[in-house]
Order: C-alpha cells, then sequence, then structure tokens
C-alpha cells in the first residue's frame, strides 16, 4: 500500500492543474455516470411501460421518499470514506423522530424550533459515536452496534410502550402533499441536493474534506503528515448525526400523523446501501456523496417501479442485493487493476 | 492480498452485525416494558402464570390486549407475563417463547409472526408440560389446544369488504396493502376478501396485494405507487394497523380524498383524523383489550387443565364468546365497524 499523500485516491487517471499542483480526481466519477445512465434509462422503461410513472403524482413521492435515506447516507459516506461506519443511524432516527413528535404533540412546538431540536439530538447522539469511535481505538462497527442499542433503548423509554398519536402537520412541507413543495419540487428533497452539493464542494475542494480521503486510505500515514485524525474522524459522526436528526423530520413528515416504536428499524441499512451502491468503497478512502444520492434514488426508483409494474413486491428485495453485490464487486475489480497498474 | 482480506472482514462484520440486529433486538426487548418477567422466575407462586407473546411490543394494538389480560389476571387469579420482539421477526419472536419455556410457565400464548417456526417450539413447551394456546393469530399445524380468535375469519373479511363496498358504490378496481407475507390471519382474510368480492360484488376487483411489513412509510408509499400503477383504482384496503393509516395518509397527501375510498384494520385512535377528514371510510377492528382479556382466560383454564364447556366466567363481561370444539377455537364475537363517531370512544 503506498504511503504518505493525502492524494487522490480516485482510480482513473488523476488532473493535475496548471499552477498549483493540486491533484484533484475527475469531478464526476465512472460509478456515477452508469449510475446517472441507469436511472435515466430506468426512468424512460417506466414511463413507457407504466401509465404514470412520469407524471408529478408519482415523481414527487419518489422523491420525497428518497430523501432520508440519500441525507443520512451522505453523512454515512463521509463515515465509511474516513474508513469508519455508522450502523446506529437507525436508532438515532428513532429518538430524534420521538423527540420531535413529543415536543409537537404535547407542547405545540412548531417548524423551526422542531427542525432545530431534531437536529441538536442528532448531533449529540453523533457527539457520542464520534468521542467513542475517535478516542476509543475500537473499530467504528463495534462502537455503533453498541449505540444503536443504546439508543434504541433510550428511543423506545421516550415512546413508554405506546405509540404517538395526533401528530400536528407542522412537517407537513416536507411531506408528499401539496404543503411539501413549491412550484412542484419538493423541499425535502431540494434541502438533499443542497447538503450534497454543499459536501461534494468539501469532501473535494477542502483541505479538510481531502483529509477523510487520506485518512480513510491509511490513518497512521494521515497522521504522519500532521493531519489531526482524531477530531476529523469525530467531526463525521457528529455531520452524520446531524443530517440523521433532520432526515428524522422527513421521516415523521411521510408517515401518517401517528408515530410508532418500530420507526427507524433497518434506516441503516437502507442508508448503508445506498452508500455502497453510489460507489463509496465499504473499506475507505474512495467515495462521493452524489453517488450516494444516485444510489438512493436508484433503491427507490426500482421499488416502485415494481410496484407499479404490477410485479410482486418482494423484487426489490432481490434487485437491491443485486446492485449492492455488483457495486461491490466492481470496487474490488478497481482496487485489484490499480495494485497491478 | 491483504486489503481483500480486510474488506472481507468488514463485510463479513457488517452481515453479522445486521442479523445480530433481527435477533439482538428480540432477545434485549426487557429493554421495553415487558419488565413483567422478572417476577415469574420459578413461577411458584399458588396463581398459575399465563405468558403471552405478541407479533411485537410497543404498539398500541398489543399493548390494548397487554392491557386487557393484566385485567383479567386480577380478577380471576393469575399471573400475567407480557414479552415479545421490538419487530415483528419470527427469529426475534422465537428467542422470547424460548426464554419463556426455560423459565417454565404454566401457560404459554402466543400470537406467531410466522407460524411454521413457532409449530416446534409450542412442542418444545408442551413437551416441558407448558399449556400452549395461540391468540390473535393461529398456527393451526402446531400442537396449541385452544386459539383464541378476535372475530372470524370471514366477518372480518366480509366486514372489510362491505365497509369498502358501500364506499366505492359496490363496484370498481381496489389494492390490498397488506403487512408481514407470512402472517396467517392476515392471509387468511385476504383469501376471504377475495372469494367474498368475486362472489356479492361481481363488478368489483382486486387488482394487486403488495406486502408493507410493520413499516407505515413503505405502506404510504407503496399505496401511492398502486394509485399511480391503476389511474382506474377507487379502493385501498389497509391489512393492518401500520398500514391502514398508511393508505388513508397516501389518499390524503395526493389530493385524492373522495376519489379514492380507503378502509382498514386501524387502532381508533390512530385512524381518528383520518375517519374525521374522509381519507379514510371505516376501520374494522374488534375489542382489542377484551381480546386479551380472553387471552389471560384461556391460559388460566389450560393451566388448571380445564376445558372450555363452561364459559360463564368470560360470558358475564364478553356475552358474545364463544366455543368451537372442533377446531378448538375462542371466538371472541363479530368485528366493530369503526367510524369517525364512534372512534373517540376508546383509549387505544
Amino acid at each position: 500500500m503506498s504511503a504518505a499523500a493525502p492524494a487522490p485516491p480516485r482510480g482513473s487517471a488523476p488532473r493535475r492543474a496548471a499552477g498549483g499542483g493540486r491533484v484533484l480526481p475527475f469531478p464526476v466519477t465512472g460509478q456515477e455516470l452508469v449510475l446517472v445512465g441507469v436511472v435515466a434509462v430506468l426512468w424512460v422503461v417506466l414511463g413507457l411501460a407504466t401509465p404514470a410513472f412520469l407524471s408529478s403524482g408519482s415523481i414527487v413521492p419518489l422523491l420525497v421518499a428518497t430523501a432520508p435515506i440519500a441525507l443520512i447516507g451522505i453523512g454515512v459516506t463521509v463515515v465509511i470514506i474516513s474508513g469508519g461506519i455508522d450502523v446506529s443511524v437507525g436508532s438515532i432516527v428513532l429518538v430524534c423522530a420521538a423527540v420531535a413528535a413529543t415536543a409537537m404533540t404535547a407542547s405545540g412546538l412548531p417548524l423551526v424550533p422542531v427542525l432545530l431540536l431534531s437536529v441538536a439530538v442528532g448531533g449529540l447522539l453523533g457527539l457520542v459515536n464520534g468521542v467513542l469511535v475517535a478516542y476509543g481505538r475500537v473499530h467504528a462497527i463495534i462502537i455503533t452496534f453498541g449505540t444503536l442499542n443504546i439508543f434504541r433503548f433510550v428511543g423506545l423509554q421516550v415512546f413508554g410502550g405506546s405509540t404517538i398519536d395526533g401528530i400536528p402537520p407542522v412537517l407537513a412541507v416536507f411531506g408528499r402533499g401539496e404543503a411539501g413543495r413549491t412550484l412542484g419540487v419538493p423541499h425535502s428533497f431540494l434541502l438533499v441536493a443542497v447538503v450534497a452539493a454543499l459536501a461534494w464542494v468539501a469532501l473535494r475542494h477542502t483541505a479538510g474534506g481531502r483529509h477523510y480521503y487520506a485518512i480513510g486510505g491509511d490513518a497512521q500515514a494521515a497522521r504522519l503528515a500532521g493531519i489531526a485524525v482524531r477530531p476529523r474522524v469525530l467531526l463525521a459522526y457528529v455531520l452524520t448525526g446531524l443530517l440523521t436528526g433532520l432526515a428524522a423530520c422527513f421521516v415523521i413528515a411521510q408517515g401518517t400523523s401517528t408515530l410508532a416504536p418500530n420507526v427507524g428499524l433497518g434506516l441503516e441499512l437502507s442508508a448503508i446501501a445506498a452508500v455502497v451502491i453510489g460507489g463509496t468503497s465499504i473499506t475507505g478512502g474512495r467515495g462521493s456523496v452524489l453517488g450516494t444520492v444516485l444510489g438512493a434514488l436508484l433503491v427507490q426508483t426500482v421499488a416502485s417501479g415494481i410496484i407499479q409494474l404490477g410485479w410482486p413486491s418482494q423484487l426489490s428485495s432481490l434487485f437491491i442485493g443485486v446492485f449492492i453485490i455488483v457495486a461491490v464487486g466492481v470496487d474490488l475489480l478497481r482496487q485489484r487493476r490499480r495494485r497491478s497498474a | 492480498m491483504k486489503r481483500h482480506v480486510s474488506t472481507a472482514a468488514v463485510l463479513a462484520a457488517l452481515a453479522l452485525g445486521v442479523s445480530a440486529c433481527g435477533t439482538g433486538s428480540g432477545g434485549s426487548a426487557p429493554a421495553g416494558d415487558g419488565g413483567a418477567s422478572g417476577s415469574s422466575g420459578g413461577g411458584g407462586g399458588d396463581v398459575p402464570s399465563v405468558a403471552f407473546v405478541p407479533k411485537l411490543q410497543g404498539v398500541p394494538y398489543f399493548e390494548a390486549m397487554n392491557t386487557g389480560g393484566q385485567a383479567a389476571c386480577e380478577e380471576i387469579g393469575c399471573e400475567w407475563l407480557y414479552q415479545g420482539p421490538v419487530e415483528a421477526d419470527a427469529a426475534a419472536q422465537s428467542d422470547v417463547v424460548r426464554s419463556f419455556v426455560q423459565q417454565g410457565v404454566d401457560a404459554l400464548v402466543v400470537a406467531p409472526n410466522d407460524p411454521d417456526s413457532i409449530s416446534p417450539l409450542l412442542q418444545q413447551a408442551a413437551d416441558a408440560g407448558i399449556a400452549v394456546a395461540t391468540s390473535d393469530t393461529d398456527a393451526p399445524d402446531s400442537v396449541r389446544q385452544v386459539f383464541v380468535e378476535q372475530a372470524s375469519t370471514q366477518g372480518i373479511g366480509e366486514g372489510l369488504t362491505d365497509a369498502l363496498m358501500e364506499a366505492m358504490g359496490g363496484s370498481g378496481k381496489y389494492a390490498i396493502v397488506s403487512c408481514g407475507e407470512t402472517a396467517q390471519n392476515l392471509n387468511s382474510w385476504i383469501e376471504v376478501q377475495r372469494s367474498y368480492t368475486a362472489e356479492a360484488y361481481p363488478d368489483a376487483e382486486i387488482v394487486d396485494v403488495v406486502y408493507a411489513g410493520e413499516d407505515q412509510a413503505r405502506a404510504t408509499q407503496l399505496a401511492t405507487d398502486l394509485m399511480n400503477a391503476n389511474p382506474d383504482l377507487t379502493g385501498l384496503v389497509g391489512e393492518c394497523t401500520s398500514s391502514a393509516p398508511g393508505v388513508a395518509q397516501a389518499v390524503r397527501d395526493a389530493g385524492r380524498t373522495g376519489e379514492v375510498f380507503t378502509v382498514g384494520l386501524g387502532t381508533p385512535q390512530a385512524m381518528l383524523p383520518y375517519l374525521e377528514d374522509g381519507s379514510s371510510s371505516a376501520a374494522i377492528l374488534w375489542d382489542v383489550e377484551a381480546l386479551g382479556y380472553l387471552t389471560a382466560y384461556a391460559g388460566t383454564q389450560l393451566a388448571a387443565g380445564e376445558g372450555f364447556d363452561d364459559l360463564s366466567a368470560v360470558t358475564d363481561t364478553y356475552p358474545d364468546v364463544t366455543y368451537d370444539d372442533a377446531t378448538k377455537t375462542l371466538l371472541l364475537g363479530p368485528p366493530l365497524r369503526i367510524t369517525a363517531d364512534n372512534a373517540g370512544d376508546y383509549d387505544y
């Protein structure tokens, strides 16, 4: 394994900017282009094969359903690039959604404070993960598997063995209904696009962002190169917590006026699936948030497409499984090719 | 090569973590409110211990059964133990059942997520001298001594169909959003809905049946997809307590209240907002607390080695209870139809 430089980890030939000697990967990776192509082809085919796939009544709910997975996936992408993983996000959704729903129902909290509350709770839980992973010297999957169970316990205490009924439609601005869109564009997905764009710029064009690739490539080398590894890693988990807190509000918005204690269950798997399908290497060092958003979009497109074609709903599990294995296989091939090159 | 090994290791760890999530959450279920099980220990008190394992705990439906079971045990004298997995997962549920068998309770009543995988466990329990029964959902090919049924399969299937047909005017296309694919009770209701629709409403047609698990957001998205797939769809059925409000929410969000009608098996409090704005026409259910009451009664009778020839202990409180010896079924009575007018009468 090559050592020191926090260099571009992408497979394809790096581009050297004229003067500064900065080395950057291509703006869009091969996997992202493939995903754009696959999603585009699927949308066209489904548009032709079904009565209403490309109508706004279908595309808007599809984008709304994609939003929370994509948003959480953006955070998880940064974590995975840094060589870690966060499997506790589903439980963070549970805690944040429970707190937010209770605040709206019991105290009549309006929109902005609810969002701030949920994001703050998410950030706090992310901080717990971050401190334990960055300073605990135990692999992130163990730490976050532990916090998955602990956070779930905390969330279930908020529920108190019941559901939260009669949630007022405060968060309808992020729902799939009329209140959830402006000029036909769903607010939740718009926010995802903004966050993804910011994360893309930060990961690609700031030193701090590049550091994540270096840490994921070889943490020891990164430390020797003068990167403050622990604070960086800590920040990735806090960021994931904050985004997951916001995603919890999206989840409430697309559910019913009752919140059940199984909210968020298994969401970490959907998020990790989106990340992996998006081309991020599960072993760290390589990846992109655009790929993750596209991965989430592909998964939801397949799930909706199968129903709209009238096929058995179980088929979506099959397709998602195939996508994951193909994506990981392509990643392994790429690594092998780079090493032998 | 080293990198390959580590990749495989991480993926394996991930898979392990994932599968552990399923069972782990069941095993760690004391986190919930099932603390009662701690006291059972030897179960050597002078009253029989009746353990009830719901499909999952923490949802209003099974919590209401828990309330009814506790009330029954206070009245008729039994120790009520209530514990289930935190998700409707057969493996996680099996862990809870196993722990009750090890505790040596007197009677074990299960609402199985998967009848096939629960049967051998019920056999184990029976071998250990525990009285076994099913409630809410049956495991017909098991050794269970009685099935406590909320309402007849026929009654629920026809009740759902009649309520929907009333709203749809007796004709049109509709679809069903069900939950667990292996849930015996849901599947048998769907069978009745199919045959009763074909027979009583020849102008109506079921175009699709899809499965959302116990996930509200997924039920809502599936209902949205179904409306898009079938532009002439005028009805949706939510087959369980998470999909009943889910399909109503989908109709409300699509702005099609009054064009697409929904009914479902929903709990009154969760359905109230949808019944009020018309996105749901009716919910079909039964008195869930009464079902819990009857469950505790059945367990107590079996633990004492008694049969169900004399039902006077329950018919004072619930007069519609009947017992069918041929199918070994204890039936609560006809289903309730819940509308905007009476939903407020129930506090679950």
